[in-house]
């Protein structure tokens, strides 16, 4: 359970970090808090030949207030996010507290659990949810797209070999926005069986339903999402969302259907009760 | 070697490691602290846990080159700390030890929990701990233990704490959502491929596998722009084959068996798997099979799969492929299997190997499919060499 033999820089700005990732193509990964990484490292499942740890460039550790959104830096940790206060970004908070355990959080960091795209994770569903941007760096400076389309599949994400996450932008909720969200661990701390988030903010006409830990990346069921800003919980029936879970993840067995279901209606029950 | 300069248990330490060397190894092994236990070593159990700058991690999952210039503090770090003394002292009275493998983890999660929820209550105390596992599963003394301290210094310090009661959130008020200001870009869990017409029925059984060995069953069906003939021909053509599977390279092959490698890559994992598959086809039925065993050498992952295949005549000088793949991992890649990604990526594999097949077979001018393969090989690999990877490298082990 060690390692194979790796290189680490730790470059002092995100050019020279940018640099160093493509140098190396394919060879070199960034490394934030190595908390999915350093697993993978350690059972020789990844052999990188160069980390690049990027979670002390101070461009990406701050929690910004940018008046209508929260900019959080890349290798900002969970725990960090779990511990501010966040006015308008509530959810941010509650989601991190829910990510594996304190130990965990303390070192990993939002950018590296997003770049890494694990579809059971956190963030990969909070964030669409939260209609975030992901601000990403590489050669070519800096580009953005929506957390919706950032992640493509397992572990597949918009990300360039020579790219990384340098920050997310969280919209603030408005005063009386709902925020629901579920998970089904089998183990407190594991990743999700399934999961979900719902945002349900009338001031600003935004209604999101996200479900996760499904085979790929977490899907929007947007109908659903308009339905239950105009009937509130009783457009979640059990049919409904059976359907609306059919249309994004038709390949789910009967048990993880079951799952998918719950955490769905028991995460809009949340934002609508 | 790269040089190191840190702070462990107060005092300036100097020295070298490699950058591979996580910071549990260089704790034990260069500073000869034992007292931090290493027992997964791949971020689960919690036993090896320490403070970095005053944080718990996982010293296991955190490399010491990565920790230079902070501040360190194993279990043998806390001499009189006030909290440590108490968990010691209940640790004792509530036998929340037993074989004590656990214990530094536990002591050290414990500190941190006391001193950051100091209203914590059992069922947050059993959330909070619940990163440190204890293989003789004496949680139920590990609990009261840390309630013990925990109320003892509520009921000394702070009798006032109290969870400040939440803000009765207003109630849900229906309102029209504006429409989504462009179609969803997300793409869809399966991407269509142009000559791979997915279809939605179930699929027809394959040929069925022979003997039953423990495995995941995943069945596909893909169809091809060409007649059943020429399509059972190259099915025989196992470079051919192999051509259309991303990362498969062929050493040897007679007709009925083969050697070779299967490279793959997904997100930061990669492995090769060099083995030998049997192969079998019956021509009256046109259909066959492919069982291969292989292993990663570096992780030693072991791999078994079974793909058994069955063509039909869809009409119109079109054949209709059905697959069966049954398949089981075991070893370090199995940790990573859950179920749950196994059929996304069989799928993707048998439409890519499908646009691969109508790609080579020449698919009809001006038809997306003579382009569509072509586009993603120029994505520069990485898509193709983690597709047949993962039907490999996700057996779930069950």
């Amino acid at each position: 359970m060690k390692a194979a033999a790796f290189e680490y820089v730790r470059p002092a700005d995100l050019a020279g970090a940018v640099k160093a990732l493509a140098g190396m193509p394919g060879e070199a990964k960034p490394l934030g808090g190595g908390q999915s990484l350093g697993p993978m490292l350690n059972l020789r499942l990844a052999r990188p030949k160069l980390l690049v740890d990027v979670s002390r460039l101070e461009s990406m550790r701050a929690i910004e207030d940018r008046g209508s959104l929260w900019r959080i830096g890349g290798a900002v940790t969970h725990s960090a996010i779990e511990d501010a206060s966040l006015p308008g970004g509530e959810p941010l908070s509650s989601v991190a507290r829910g990510i594996a355990y304190r130990t965990i959080r303390n070192r990993g960091t939002i950018g590296g659990s997003l770049a890494h795209a694990d579809p059971a994770a956190d963030w990969p569903l909070a964030l669409p949810a939260l209609g975030a941007e992901v601000v990403i760096a590489g050669p070519g400076g800096e580009r953005r797209v929506t957390a919706a389309t950032f992640m493509h599949g397992a572990f597949a994400t918009a990300l360039a070999e020579d790219e990384l996450v340098v920050a997310v932008e969280v919209p603030k909720l408005s005063a009386g926005a709902r925020w629901g969200y579920w998970k089904f661990c089998r183990k407190t701390g594991e990743f999700p069986e399934a999961s979900a988030a719902v945002l349900l903010d009338a001031q600003r006409k935004v209604a999101r339903l996200w479900v996760g830990a499904l085979n790929g990346a977490p899907q929007p069921m947007e109908a659903l999402a308009a339905d239950l800003a105009q009937r509130g919980g009783l457009a979640a029936s059990e049919d409904a969302v059976s359907r609306a879970l059919e249309r994004v993840a038709p390949d789910l067995d009967p048990a993880q259907r079951r799952l998918h279901i719950t955490a769905v209606r028991r995460a809009v029950q949340q934002a609508t009760e | 070697m790269q040089q190191i300069i840190l702070t462990v248990n107060g005092e300036k330490v100097e020295a070298l490691a490699e950058p591979r060397t996580h910071l549990g190894d260089f704790l034990r092994e260069q500073q000869r602290l034992t007292g931090t236990h290493l027992g997964c070593e791949h971020g689960v159990c919690g036993a090896c846990t320490v403070l970095i700058d005053g944080q718990p991690a996982r010293s296991c999952i955190s490399y010491a080159v990565a920790c230079e210039g902070r501040e360190v503090r194993t279990i043998e770090g806390f001499g009189d700390d006030a909290v440590m003394n108490e968990l010691r002292a209940a640790f004792n009275k509530y036998h929340a030890l037993q074989c004590g493998f656990c214990t530094p983890g536990m002591l050290i999660a414990a500190r941190d929990l006391v001193l950051r929820v100091p209203d914590a209550d059992e069922k947050r105390i059993r959330v909070e701990m619940s990163g440190n596992l204890c293989r003789c599963t004496g949680y139920m003394g590990i609990v009261r233990a840390v309630k013990s301290v925990i109320d003892a210094r509520r009921a000394v310090n702070d009798p006032q704490i109290e969870a400040a009661p939440a803000a009765a959130p207003a109630a849900f008020t229906p309102f029209q959502a504006a429409a989504p200001a462009a179609p969803p870009a997300v793409p869809p869990t399966v991407p269509p491929t142009a000559a791979a017409s997915a279809a939605p029925a179930p699929a027809a059984p394959a040929a069925a596998p022979a003997a039953k060995k423990p495995g995941t069953v995943i069945e596909d069906e893909f169809t091809v722009d060409h007649p059943l003939a020429r399509v059972w021909e190259i099915f025989a053509d196992m470079p051919a084959v192999a051509a259309c599977l991303p990362g498969a390279e062929i050493s040897e092959h007679t007709p009925t068996s083969l050697k070779g490698r299967i490279t793959t890559k997904f997100g930061p994992m990669r492995a090769a798997f060099a083995g030998t598959a049997a192969l079998e086809r019956d021509e009256a039925v046109k259909s066959g099979a492919i069982r291969g065993n292989g292993t990663d050498s570096l992780s030693g992952s072991r791999a078994r799969g079974d793909i058994s295949y069955r063509l039909h005549d869809a009409g119109g000088g079109r054949t209709r492929v059905t697959v069966a793949i049954d398949y089981s991992l075991q070893g370090p890649l199995a940790q990573f299997s859950r179920g749950g990604l196994v059929k996304e990526f069989v799928k993707k594999m048998v439409a890519d190997f499908a646009a691969n097949l109508n790609a080579r077979l020449g698919a009809p001018a001006g038809s997306a499919a003579a382009a569509a393969p072509a586009a993603q090989v120029d994505a520069g690999g990485f898509f193709w060499t983690w597709l047949w990877g993962r039907i490999k490298s996700l057996f779930g082990a069950k």
